[in-house]
């Protein structure tokens, strides 16, 4: 029987090995680029969903580093596993998907590196169990997105979008490594189950600081209130990036933390109430911002923060199982929708939804596969979108929540169908003005696009197994298993899903009935402009960006590129130092 | 009284590798530096550091110094410094100055040989990150060396082409 | 002012590094601040394996002391590769030649 220890470090080792075989191979190889590529993230993509059969309790690899940074550890419990399988399967979907949509481009090996770096990185912090190591693969997986986004580099918008991310997701890497350093000083280890098992030992403030630390972090990283503005200038990234990293993994990872940590922090006042509003308000603004934007990519930006926000919202309402079914799903469901935008685009030659328009007709595949997708997203029955919301908005309901977040919540469900049947309709349907030149979609895309489509079709039927994955290996977080005929039940025959399910219809029959609406939609204009302003945070960004410019300007004079200036400056502050120090400071 | 011998040999040549107009010689003069300070080591009881320091810094170092001078060129260049030379000798011994005073109460223990866990064991058992770390640099090196000789190789051979 | 062997150490220490400190804010050449980075180093070594005699554990300060070696002919080897391709590239090693920083 297959052991589980060669498989973890397989599925973490495979994705550098690859990163660095693609590197040196040279971009005059393409061909052989790619096909490396391919072989590489499948293995790993394989490595990881053979963990789920020999599955082992505890931790399971362990190096001894000496006692700087304790021992890297890392467990395979059931947080881990799914997401591992999830930055896997999807990675290599968009690798295949990348044969054809990169075709003829230039800097193949950059590109492929830095994907194959960031797929191993991903499995790195998923799986860890030192925090110290959790926060470097942390750190590596905003390296790889700020170098991805910015891949095309000649172009400044690309440039900036990729260092917006980069230091929005670096501020939130500050909260990450503030809690880290907190753990070790009180405790003397880097253990996070230690850390779990024991945390009410710990004096109060620093747990407060601790929790907060991780919101900021898990909030910066996924793209939720405050830190939302930079996943819709990070578009600017090819297609496949999009669907790897700002759908399916990366800004997962922020939810992950707060799952995981959540048992840790739920009884600290006010950190769940604060941790179901941040959902909250980036669920709705992000939902109305998708409702006006008229960009496709961005589109699916603000609708992938909405839906993190529900995941948020189900980590602070106390449904961590919900939370991540619905990562689950969303994974699956987002990448599809990412992926067959970016066969759009790459077809059509545009991002703009006013130039489109009755394409479903020369693209009758992709039609398909997206409206999968859509009715996912919006939550229509029989997709995995459905049963995972459903399960949310439950959660949302029990424990003692409060009521009117539920019914936001629900709103924002409405909100959802509204701008899903938006965005359909722009591209497949209605009124095209312009000619398109449109080119057939590759057969590698075609690939990825239909296991993405099952898979959406049929993942919700695996919450049996599911859950009971996540009871048996993460004992303190006390999850309780969900049979399939349960979930049925329950989800079919709560009133709740019903008002959902009319909400949902509400929200689908508005589109088509836009035009009787004259009252509402008139009334609705002064919320689009603000929206499309993005509610005035892009003004608090673009000062904090001046600000920084002009201070970096004065201060240009001090460098003058000769060594021996620099190093006069590093002797003067030398001086400085050890005079404090000497007298006493 | 070994110290004191050794320790005039040091600053004498350190002092002569600087002062040296030709580069070659300061190489040289780089390499008695290298020498002295491996016998401090041996004094001070470090055994092992003492070797691979004697056939490291006095032996690969200059190696790698004179091929580069051999390749780079030894041109005069002219000795006027950015920086006034007695700000540069103030600073510097105002920085050694307090690094002194803050330093010598300290060091009324003397030298004693003490037997602990040993160099080996230290190494190779509690210090295993700093293992990881030097293979990482080392690969590293070896890395970028390998992108600037392919770069060279690489502009030679289109520069060969475009010759002919 | 006693002449114990611990302040003879001491006293090569700083010299060593005041030595390669003076070099590095006065010279011109590529190379030859590769030669004043090297003297600091051999400083910084000596200081490392003697504090670890001072505080009763030699050992620990004559691992680290590896590691510097290890880092000092990493840096030697690439410093000197590089100046090399100045060299090359630019034609000169004189710093005033490298330095394109508009003003």
């Amino acid at each position: 029987m297959m052991q589980i220890e060669p498989l973890v470090l397989i599925s973490l080792i495979i994705p550098w090995v690859g990163a660095l075989a693609v590197w040196l191979i040279g971009d005059n190889y393409s061909k052989i680029q790619h096909l490396l590529a391919v072989i590489f993230s499948v293995i790993a993509a394989v490595a990881s969903i053979m963990m789920l059969w020999v599955y082992k309790s505890g931790t399971i690899l362990s190096f001894p580093v000496g006692n700087a940074f304790g021992d890297f550890t890392f467990t395979t419990d059931g947080l881990g596993i799914y997401l591992s399988i999830i930055a896997t399967v999807i990675g290599a979907l968009a690798i295949i998907f990348s044969v054809d949509y990169m075709r003829g481009s230039d800097q193949l090996g950059r590109y492929y590196s830095f994907v194959l770096l960031f797929i191993g990185a991903m499995e790195g912090l998923v799986l860890t169990s030192n925090l110290f190591l959790m926060f470097s693969f942390w750190e590596i997986t905003a390296l790889c997105s700020y170098a991805l986004i910015s891949f095309y580099n000649d172009d400044p918008k690309a440039v900036a979008g990729g260092m917006k991310a980069l230091i929005m997701t670096q501020v939130g890497g500050v909260g990450l490594l503030l809690s880290a350093v907190l753990v070790y000083a009180f405790s003397g280890s880097f253990d996070i189950n230690l850390f779990l098992s024991n945390s009410a030992l710990f004096p109060k403030n620093v747990l407060i600081w601790m929790a907060y630390g991780m919101l900021i972090a898990a909030a910066a990283k996924s793209a939720q209130f405050p830190f939302q503005t930079w996943l819709p200038d990070a578009m600017e990234a090819p297609s496949p990036i999009s669907a790897l990293i700002h759908a399916a993994t990366m800004v997962n990872g922020g939810v992950y933390l707060l799952a995981r940590f959540y048992p840790a922090f739920k009884e600290i006042p006010g950190w769940t109430l604060s941790v179901m509003l941040v959902g909250m308000l980036s669920a709705l603004m992000a939902a109305i911002m998708a409702l006006v934007a008229n960009d496709l990519k961005r589109v699916l930006a603000y609708s992938t923060v909405s839906q993190l926000g529900y995941m948020v919202y189900a980590v602070g309402a106390g449904g961590i199982l919900a939370s991540q079914f619905h990562l689950l799903s969303h994974s699956f469901f987002k990448a599809l929708l990412f992926l067959a935008a970016g066969a759009i685009i790459h077809s059509v030659g545009t991002r703009d939804m006013r130039e489109m328009g009755s394409l479903g007709k020369e693209m009758p595949f992709v039609r398909f596969i997206f409206l999968i997708g859509a009715f996912a997203l919006a939550g229509v029955p029989i997709f995995n979108g459905f049963w995972s919301k459903e399960l949310i908005l439950e959660a949302g309901l029990s424990h003692g929540n409060p009521l009117w977040i539920y019914i936001i919540m629900l709103f924002v469900a409405g909100l959802t169908a509204l701008y899903t049947t938006r965005c359909v309709w722009m591209v497949f349907y209605g009124d095209r003005e312009k000619e398109l030149h449109i080119h057939p979609v590759g057969k590698n895309m075609k690939f990825s696009l239909s296991f993405l489509g099952a898979g959406v079709a049929t993942t919700w039927l695996l919450i049996a197994p599911f859950s009971e994955m996540m009871r048996k290996s993460l004992p303190i977080h006390a999850i309780e298993t969900l049979s399939l005929q349960l979930m049925v039940r329950e989800v079919v025959f709560a009133p709740a899903t019903w008002i959902a399910l009319a909400v949902i219809g509400l929200g689908i029959m508005t589109w088509f009935g836009r035009d009787s609406l004259d009252r509402i939609q008139k009334a609705y204009q002064p919320i689009a402009f603000v929206a499309e302003k993005s509610f005035g945070f892009e003004r608090i960004n673009k000062f904090i960006i001046e600000t920084t410019n002009s201070a970096g300007e004065s201060l240009r004079d001090l460098q003058t590129g000769k060594i021996n200036w620099n190093v006069f400056y590093i002797l003067i502050a030398l001086i400085i130092v050890f005079a404090l120090l000497g007298t006493g400071a | 009284m070994g110290y004191v011998i050794v320790l005039i040999g040091i600053l004498f040549c350190a002092f002569m590798a600087v002062r040296e107009k030709r580069l070659i010689a300061s190489a040289i003069w780089l390499a008695g530096t290298s020498a002295f300070v491996a016998i401090m080591m041996y004094l001070l009881g470090a055994y092992q550091i003492a070797v691979i320091e004697l056939s490291v810094g006095a032996g690969l170092v200059t190696v790698l110094f004179v091929f580069a001078i051999n390749i780079a060129g030894d041109e005069p260049i002219p000795n006027l410094s950015f920086i006034p030379k007695q700000l540069a000798i103030f600073f510097v011994l105002l920085a050694l100055l307090i690094i002194g005073w803050q330093v010598i109460p300290l060091l009324n223990i003397p030298i004693q040989f003490h037997q602990d866990i040993g160099f080996q064991q230290m190494v190779w058992g509690n210090r295993k990150v700093d293992l990881y770390l030097q293979i990482a640099m080392i690969f590293t090196g070896v890395v970028s060396m390998l992108r600037l000789l392919t770069d060279e190789y690489q502009t030679r051979i289109s520069q060969k082409e475009i010759h002919e | 002012m006693n002449l114990s062997p611990a302040m003879i150490v001491f006293l090569a220490v700083i010299g060593l590094f005041g030595i390669g400190l003076y070099c590095l804010l006065i010279t011109r050449n590529l190379i030859r601040v590769v030669i004043a980075l090297q003297i600091m180093v051999k400083g910084a070594m000596l200081a490392l394996i003697f504090t670890g005699q001072l505080n009763s554990q030699p050992s620990l300060g004559q691992s680290m002391a590896l590691t510097v070696i290890v880092a000092d002919t990493i840096l030697a080897v690439i410093g000197l590769a590089l100046a090399v391709q100045v060299k090359r590239h630019v034609g000169s090693l004189d710093l005033k030649d490298l330095s394109s920083l508009k003003r």
